[in-house]
């Protein structure tokens, strides 16, 4: 059975017409196959059991598979936010917030993923702006610096949404955050190196007095939660902008060979060559162009391109509101942006996708359409990197996923025309 | 050719007429008021003293122009003249001594308005003691009617550059949203400045920010204090509205009487500015999300007779256009936020398409200079989600939602918000199409001066505060 299904421009008809695991054959598109180099035209993308199976020019399409005719348009992999609170946050209300531990004694051990949720209503609308994946990391604790540990969702239908747990520890540093330190930010600096320190200890096996050890700051699950970093095994991710902080952060790599990705990194062009050559991964938000804080003065909106350009492995997380409840077309514009601002687009796709996939340790099965890999992608009706553009068709690990939101579904309720419909929209 | 000069606009009579043309629904208000009260025009006791900036005649030419009422026109050109726009069209001829800038390529829009920010009163850097205190609400009453925006301006906020850069050439300032009343916003000409009223918009009228919903309530209803419900903040409103109608009275019959030897009734800065409103002199920005409270709101006007000139962030327009239409009040939305509050969780993309296919007024606002960097890119998004709910709004139309739809909801598009003959020189030259996330600014004009030239370093201030800091100089 052959079916040929015309992509249109979707106003408001359901696709979850196709919730089984599909074999898929797009055809004719444009499609980035390869990280960093030009698309590929009238490429053939073929996805079987979740995964690609094939992907390129002239390939045969088997019979049976479902054909999608991208007819010239372009096809990504699915994009990649790479540090916010999807399933974590709802409505900013304490109820429906879950990203942060205020008190109690979890600092470092803090584990975001038994609060995931998969019926958040943020969900669908971060897909149907074309994000498949994205790095869950919590913020705000009780114990300063550490803020506890992230996860990495992929953004299926279904309650099956955690793709890797545990995938990095994050600590905080700067002046917002100093007075949860004592009031300066040596003091988180000490803190880190104290907790570091602890956790090498608690690694060797032949050190037994765990419970003994008097000279850490932290109690023992948090020191345990640390033995990962010291390992090498996760990152330890530093939210810090100040140039200052960033070289402590380089220092830290330098001192207790862990790996460290930094958050936020608004100066960290001034540092751009330390962070490239201790491969130091960055995740920046690419609308940063003012000294929002005192820490962030040397924000500018070619930070991205800057630190591209000297190696370093970039990624993009939104600011402000946009976080989690817009963390799909935020970072797609935001990397629109980067390009406005000497990123090459390339390297603006790579950092959507492939880049943040090895900075969480997902590279395995996610960032790219190499055969093996993830069906996650996206044919998309325009620009992806434009707001006006739009999926017309998401995958998220082979599945065909429903553009519909609550949004789309509440402008349908309420679409010019209805203004003069007796009946309450309540009903439609 | 007639052209408007800022007097026209200052002078009360003219200012009543264009009231009356713009907004028919208070046209009964302002004649009891001006035959009977006689109030003398709203002083202003920290009046304008924005000069223009050195300027040279120029005809930007070959470019895209969007007129800001509608039009777009193909390698046109627009001539500037005197800080006046003096020729709009194909074919123009450079007057000798004009220079001529080719923005072959480009587009070419009237300078954008943004009708909500906060820059200047939530100056950048933010630090830890705004957490508490800060100079964008005045939180210790939810009626600070008295407080004006423009005395917490600082006029060396950093961000007024990067605004400047996006194409942002005037921009209403407003208080906060913690209070029911905020206080008086000011418009601003985005000129660098070392005092505000170097940048205050001469003869601009003020407007008073008030706020619906969770703000209000949360900021005071949370220490213990009124209001802490929604029926609190409309019963807060109300109670205002009485005594400020009280005031107006005891002062309408003091200005009746024409008798100098009367003493006058003592003043009070809170009710002089919503004696104001309600005389029609200052018009109300009221900060409102849900479609059900700007119903309620619309009627507490008409109880007491004011206007609100527009709800800000009214991420539920959608949902009542018809009746925003009927009550004349124009929206200011984001294109995409949503969801951080539960007042929020009904946004959708297609708001701002709605409410124009609805045949409402729609503006696109700023309130973060994220936003205020892109305005266009915001309109871009706004005009793509309405294209796939099945509304297309051409790029000549969504323009209109930053320039001549906030001009007209501060009563300035008798000056600014289009490309026509007669009104001030705000042009922006961009690289390419503006609702392109490629595309910048490339030159920036407010009355004619340059103020932003992307080519040019000596076209791009920045302010004191960005001076010597290591942080910001290239490293060697």
């Amino acid at each position: 059975m052959k079916h040929v299904l015309l992509i249109t421009l979707l106003t408001f008809s359901s696709t979850a017409i196709f919730a089984q695991h599909d074999t898929i054959a797009i055809t004719g598109a444009k499609a980035y196959l390869q990280p960093g180099q030009p698309p590929v035209e009238d490429a053939t993308i073929l996805v079987v059991k979740g995964r690609v199976q094939a992907a390129g020019v002239g390939l045969v399409v088997p019979p049976g598979m479902r054909i999608v005719e991208a007819k010239g348009r372009i096809v990504t992999p699915g994009l990649m936010n790479s540090a916010s609170q999807l399933g974590l946050v709802e409505t900013g209300t304490p109820d429906t917030t879950d990203s942060a531990v205020t008190t109690g004694p979890l600092g470092a051990s803090f584990d975001v993923q038994y609060a995931l949720n998969p019926n958040s209503t943020l969900l669908p609308v971060a897909r149907a702006d074309g994000l498949t994946r994205a790095m869950v990391v919590p913020v705000a604790s009780a114990t300063p610096p550490f803020d506890g540990r992230g996860a990495v969702l992929r953004l299926s239908e279904g309650p099956d949404i955690l793709d890797l747990p545990q995938a990095a520890v994050v600590a905080e540093v700067g002046g917002m955050v100093a007075p949860k330190s004592g009031g300066s930010r040596s003091a988180q600096w000490m803190l880190l190196r104290s907790a570091l320190d602890a956790a090498r200890r608690a690694a060797v096996p032949s050190t037994l007095h765990k419970e003994d050890d008097k000279s850490t700051l932290l109690s023992p699950a948090n020191v345990a939660a640390l033995v990962p970093v010291v390992k090498r095994r996760v990152p330890l991710v530093i939210v810090a902008y100040r140039e200052s902080d960033l070289r402590q952060a380089i220092s830290l790599v330098d001192d207790y060979k862990i790996r460290v990705v930094i958050l936020g990194a608004e100066e960290g062009w001034r540092v751009a060559d330390l962070l490239s050559s201790r491969k130091i991964a960055v995740v920046l938000d690419p609308y940063a162009s003012t000294p929002t804080t005192y820490d962030q003065m040397g924000a500018r909106l070619d930070n991205a391109a800057l630190l591209d350009r000297a190696g370093v492995v970039i990624s993009f997380k939104a600011a402000f509101v946009h976080v989690s409840y817009n963390a799909g077309i935020a970072i797609r514009e935001g990397a629109g942006v980067a390009v406005a601002n000497g990123l090459p687009w390339s390297h603006a796709l790579k950092a959507l996708t492939v880049n943040p996939a090895e900075t969480w340790g997902i590279e395995g099965h996610y960032g790219t359409l190499q055969p093996g890999m993830d069906a996650d992608l996206v044919l998309w009706d325009g620009d992806p990197l434009e707001p006006m553009s739009a999926p017309a068709m998401v995958l998220v690990r082979g599945r065909q996923v429903s553009l519909e939101t609550r949004q789309t579904l509440l402008e349908k309720r309420y679409r010019p025309g209805m203004a003069g419909d007796p009946v309450p929209p309540g009903y439609r | 050719m007639q052209e408007l000069t800022m007097s026209d606009l200052s002078h009360p009579k003219r200012r009543n007429l264009r009231l009356v043309r713009v907004f028919p629904g208070i046209l009964i208000c302002l004649v009891v008021s001006s035959v009977v009260a006689q109030a003398p025009a709203l002083p202003n006791p920290f009046p304008s003293t924005y000069k223009p900036l050195p300027r040279t005649d120029t005809l930007i030419d070959n470019a895209t122009v969007l007129d800001g009422i509608g039009h777009r026109l193909l390698n046109a050109g627009v001539l500037l003249h005197a800080g006046k726009i003096i020729a709009i069209g194909q074919h123009l001829q450079a007057p000798p001594g004009t220079k001529t800038i080719d923005a072959r390529g480009g587009f070419v829009t009237p300078g954008l308005v943004d009708v909500h920010s906060h820059l200047g009163d939530f100056a950048a850097p933010y630090t830890l003691r705004d957490e508490k205190v800060s100079d964008v609400n005045e939180e210790s009453s939810p009626n600070s009617a008295e407080v004006w925006a423009l005395h917490s301006i600082r006029v060396q906020d950093p961000q007024f550059a990067r605004v400047r850069a996006g194409g942002v050439t005037t921009l209403q300032v407003l208080p906060g949203s913690s209070d029911l009343f905020g206080g008086r916003g000011v418009v601003l000409k985005n000129v660098p400045a070392v005092t505000v009223q170097q940048m205050e918009f001469p003869g601009a009228m003020p407007s008073l920010k008030m706020a619906c919903g969770e703000n209000p309530k949360y900021t005071f209803g949370e220490k213990g204090q009124f209001p802490s419900s929604e029926m609190g903040n409309v019963a807060g409103y109300r109670q205002a509205w009485i005594e400020a109608s009280e005031y107006r009275r005891r002062w309408d019959d003091y200005y009746a009487k024409q008798d100098s030897s009367l003493r006058p009734p003592a003043r009070d800065l809170k009710l002089e500015t919503l004696a104001a409103v309600l005389r029609g002199q200052i018009l109300v920005d009221m900060h409102c999300y849900r479609a059900d409270e700007m119903a309620v709101v619309m009627d507490v006007a008409k109880e007491f007779g004011y206007k609100i000139a527009a709800f800000h962030h009214a991420v539920e327009a959608y949902k009542i256009v018809p009746l925003l239409k009927e009550n004349h009040v124009c929206v200011a939305v984001w294109a995409d936020w949503w969801g951080f509050k539960v007042e929020a969780y009904d946004a959708v993309r297609a708001n701002a398409a709605f409410v124009e296919a609805g045949g409402g007024c729609i503006m696109l606002h700023s309130d973060a200079p994220i936003s205020g960097e892109r305005l266009t890119l915001d309109a871009a998004l706004a005009m793509g989600a309405g294209h796939r709910a099945g509304v297309d709004i051409p790029e000549e139309r969504a323009i209109e939602w930053l320039t001549i739809n906030p001009a007209k909801s501060l009563q300035l598009d008798g000056q600014i918000g289009s490309l026509e003959p007669g009104k001030n020189a705000d042009v922006v030259v961009w690289s390419g199409d503006p609702f392109s996330v490629y595309t910048r600014a490339n030159i920036v004009f407010i009355d004619g001066a340059i103020v932003f030239d992307r080519n040019d370093p000596s076209r791009q201030a920045t302010s004191d505060f960005e001076v010597g800091q290591p942080a910001i100089e290239r490293p060697q």
